[in-house]
Parts: C-alpha cells; sequence; structure tokens
C-alpha cells in the first residue's frame, strides 16, 4: 500500500506474487486484516472512479501518516511463530506396531506433497540484483529449507522404522 | 513415472531406468545403494533429484551415464541398454549426445587456455581443429564467457568461471541429455542462482533434456518435476505411473538470467 494505493485485490495479488503459491493467500484473509488496519488509523479507505475509464467506482486502500512508522516498526518486532504441528506428528504419537505399513504409506504421501509444493515454487521474475528480487529470494530460501528439512525428516523416519523392521524380523 | 513433452508424447523416452538396483559391499554385508528405481525422461524434459549425501543420487546419475552398471533392472539411452555396449561405444556415447557435468571433472593443464580446454572437447568428437575453435566460441558465448576468459589459462580460473566453461564444454558437443551433479557450488548465492538459471534457459532453447541431482532442494527450482531420493530409493512429486504432461514452458515466462 506504501508501495502504491490500491484495491484489496491488487494488495493480495501482489502479496501473493512475492510470498510465493505455498502461502496460500486468501483474499477474505487480506480484507479483514485490511479493516483491522483501518479501526486501528493505519488505513485510509477512498472510493475512487476506476482506472480503467469502466463506470463504476473501486474502493482504494491507502496508507495514513502513521502507516510508515507502523511498518518500521513492524519489521523490528519479533513475529510469534505458529505453532509447529505436522499431522504426521500426532499420527506418530499415537501409532501401534501393526499401523507401521499405514504410518510408511502415509510419510511417502507427505514427501511427495513436499516435492509437489517445491516444484510451485518458481524462480524469481524480477531483476537480478535487484532490491524485490532480492526479498522474494529469500522468502523462496526459507520455503525451501523448510521443505527439504521436512523431507530429511521422512528419509529419517522411514530409515528408523526399516531399521527396527529389519531388527525384529 | 513418466516425463514428457506434450509434443514427444507417444515417443521413446530419452532416458529410461526400469526397476534399477545397484548394491554395494560393506564388509561382509551388502549395502542397498538405489532400490527398484523406475522413471523415464524425454526428450527436452527436466528431473531434479533431491537427496542427502549418500542418497544415492551420484550413483544414479553414473549409471545415467553408463558410468557404472545396476546389478538388477536396466536403464536405457535411447532405447539401448546401457550395461550392453562396449567401452568404445560408451565413449563415443560421452563425447556426443550425453553428457554429465561435475565439478570433480574439472581438470586443467598446464599452459592451456579455456579456448583450447572447450574446443579440445568439441574436438574429440571429430571435428577440425577450426570447426572446434569455432563451436567453441559459441559455446563460450552463450555461457557469456567467451568476452570474459577465452583467452585465460585453466589453471588459473576462477569457481565462477570454471562452471560456466564446464557447461560451455558439455554444450560444444551438442548433448540430448545433459546430467549434472551438484550444479555450481559457488561461495556466492547470487552467482549461483544465475549460472543454474544460466542452466535451464541453455538447456530449453536448445531442447536438451536436463537431470539434475543436489543436496539443496533450491539448486532444483525451475526444473519442470522433482523426485527425492533416501536410503536408494527413488520419490517422485506424482504418483508412480501417472503419466504427467509438461507445459512447454513452466516458468520461462518472465524468467531472470
Amino acid at each position: 500500500m506504501l508501495e502504491r494505493p490500491s484495491h484489496g485485490g491488487e494488495l493480495a495479488n501482489r502479496l501473493s506474487m512475492r510470498l510465493g503459491e505455498t502461502w496460500r493467500i486468501d483474499s477474505n484473509d487480506i480484507y479483514r486484516l485490511l479493516q483491522n488496519l483501518e479501526a486501528e488509523g493505519l488505513v485510509c479507505v477512498r472510493e475512487e472512479p476506476r482506472r480503467d475509464k469502466r463506470p463504476g467506482t473501486r474502493i482504494v486502500y491507502h496508507p495514513t501518516e502513521r502507516t510508515s512508522a507502523a511498518l518500521t516498526r513492524w519489521i523490528e518486532t519479533l513475529l510469534p511463530r505458529e505453532t509447529f504441528r505436522l499431522g504426521l506428528h500426532a499420527k506418530l504419537a499415537v501409532a501401534r506396531e501393526h499401523d507401521l505399513p499405514g504410518l510408511r504409506s502415509a510419510l511417502g504421501q507427505h514427501r511427495r506433497e513436499c516435492l509437489e509444493l517445491a516444484t510451485m515454487m518458481c524462480p524469481g521474475e524480477g531483476e537480478l540484483g535487484s532490491w524485490g528480487a532480492l526479498l522474494m529470494d529469500c522468502t523462496r530460501d526459507g520455503i525451501h529449507q523448510m521443505l527439504q528439512t521436512e523431507l530429511d525428516w521422512v528419509a529419517r523416519t522411514l530409515t528408523r522404522i526399516d531399521e527396527y523392521a529389519a531388527r525384529r524380523s | 513415472m513418466s516425463l514428457r513433452r506434450p509434443t514427444a508424447a507417444g515417443s521413446l523416452p530419452l532416458l529410461s531406468f526400469s526397476a534399477v538396483s545397484k548394491l554395494q559391499r560393506d564388509g561382509g554385508r551388502e549395502r542397498v545403494v538405489l532400490d527398484s528405481v523406475c522413471f523415464d525422461l524425454h526428450a527436452g524434459a527436466s528431473l531434479g533429484v533431491y537427496g542427502a549425501r549418500r542418497s544415492g543420487k551420484s550413483t544414479l546419475l553414473r549409471l545415467a551415464a553408463g558410468l557404472d552398471f545396476p546389478e538388477r533392472g536396466s536403464v536405457r539411452f535411447e532405447g539401448r541398454e546401457l550395461a550392453g555396449i562396449s567401452g568404445r561405444e560408451r565413449a563415443r556415447l560421452l563425447r556426443g549426445p550425453l553428457a554429465l557435468l561435475s565439478a570433480e571433472d574439472w581438470l586443467p593443464s598446464p599452459g592451456e587456455t579455456v579456448m583450447d580446454h572447450v574446443a579440445m572437447s568439441a574436438g574429440s568428437g571429430g571435428m577440425s581443429l577450426r570447426e572446434a575453435r569455432r563451436a567453441a566460441l559459441g559455446a563460450l558465448d552463450r555461457v557469456d564467457a567467451a568476452g570474459v576468459c577465452a583467452e585465460e589459462m585453466t589453471v588459473s580460473l576462477s569457481s565462477s568461471l570454471r562452471a560456466r566453461v564446464l557447461l560451455a564444454r558439455a554444450l560444444v558437443r551438442e548433448p540430448r541429455l545433459l546430467l549434472v551433479d551438484e550444479p555450481a557450488p559457488l561461495p556466492s548465492l547470487l552467482e549461483r542462482d544465475g549460472f543454474r538459471a544460466l542452466l535451464r534457459a541453455v538447456t530449453r532453447e536448445r531442447g536438451i533434456a536436463l537431470l539434475v541431482a543436489s543436496e539443496e532442494l533450491s539448486a532444483l527450482q525451475g526444473l519442470a518435476a522433482l523426485a527425492s531420493i533416501s536410503a536408494g530409493e527413488l520419490c517422485m512429486a506424482q504418483e508412480p505411473g501417472k503419466v504427467v504432461e509438461l507445459p512447454r514452458r513452466r516458468s520461462g515466462a518472465g524468467e531472470r538470467r
């Protein structure tokens, strides 16, 4: 918004471009967020004629004089971590020995999902070495690293399961 | 699992692994390095294989290049079983349609320029010296190295230029399949990204199929399909048995170099 006042859909698209498809931005979340920001006085809502010369108006979100400073503060603050929850951890916590084949297949599915998410991560479109490209590269690194860690964990878990099964038989 | 482009539908895969197992003796025991690996790679398609150290990915590339043979199953290049070919035929394959790119293959000779080095690679394919030099210049130009280092000595080349020259050396032989082990583990992240983008762009524009293995998932971004390997088992992103029709340019639009 500070870069360019826009309507909600465009803000959502631009954010989605930077965070990547894996973040799965929901435009409803964006509107809720914008409402909250408006209530805090960080967003100013204006109804403006459409830029594409079509009839009708659009709701355009503008920053207020407090927005820039609020963003600076937000960048510096440590945000609460999302709870680290993987459905597979819950399955592992309660699995019985005879569930081993089921666990193996669930782990395999998880591995495929991680790979599919990684396939969705396309290399940047920005100019190599630009500020925008730098930001997107950093986000992509984070997502790749998380997916890589999960793939490594799945591989380790499968190896542990196999070694256990081999010892038992 | 089969990877192909719509244009190649129905045609023979370029590289085909069927139920490939590779074993290695570990003391008195046998260790499974590759376990019933199956996949097809069609002309012009790309596949990235992610795996930790000792997961079997380098072995997979060596088998694909015909430098090693499986205990079970078969590896075929353009329909031909690689285990059955003679040493001479294998050498001919590696001088032409099949190229293996690995930083470990960098063997500079004292007094040799980059131009000589790349031209030598082209010359071993049967070209005259003049043709070889022209082809070398073209390949070096494509990897943005001609103006920078064609007359430099290979022994004093930076790691970043070395990666590009290695790629030029492979390109000059006009391969149909490029096998890459760990693409450019360069100190600068920007240079790494730049090299990987170059690799994707060059192979795409020349219709070269690409098989890349790395222990870094991010090194494989932009490739059309991904797989992971651990304890010798290969897992593809999609359910096995599904034929994936790849779009012509999955991430090409506006991709930076």
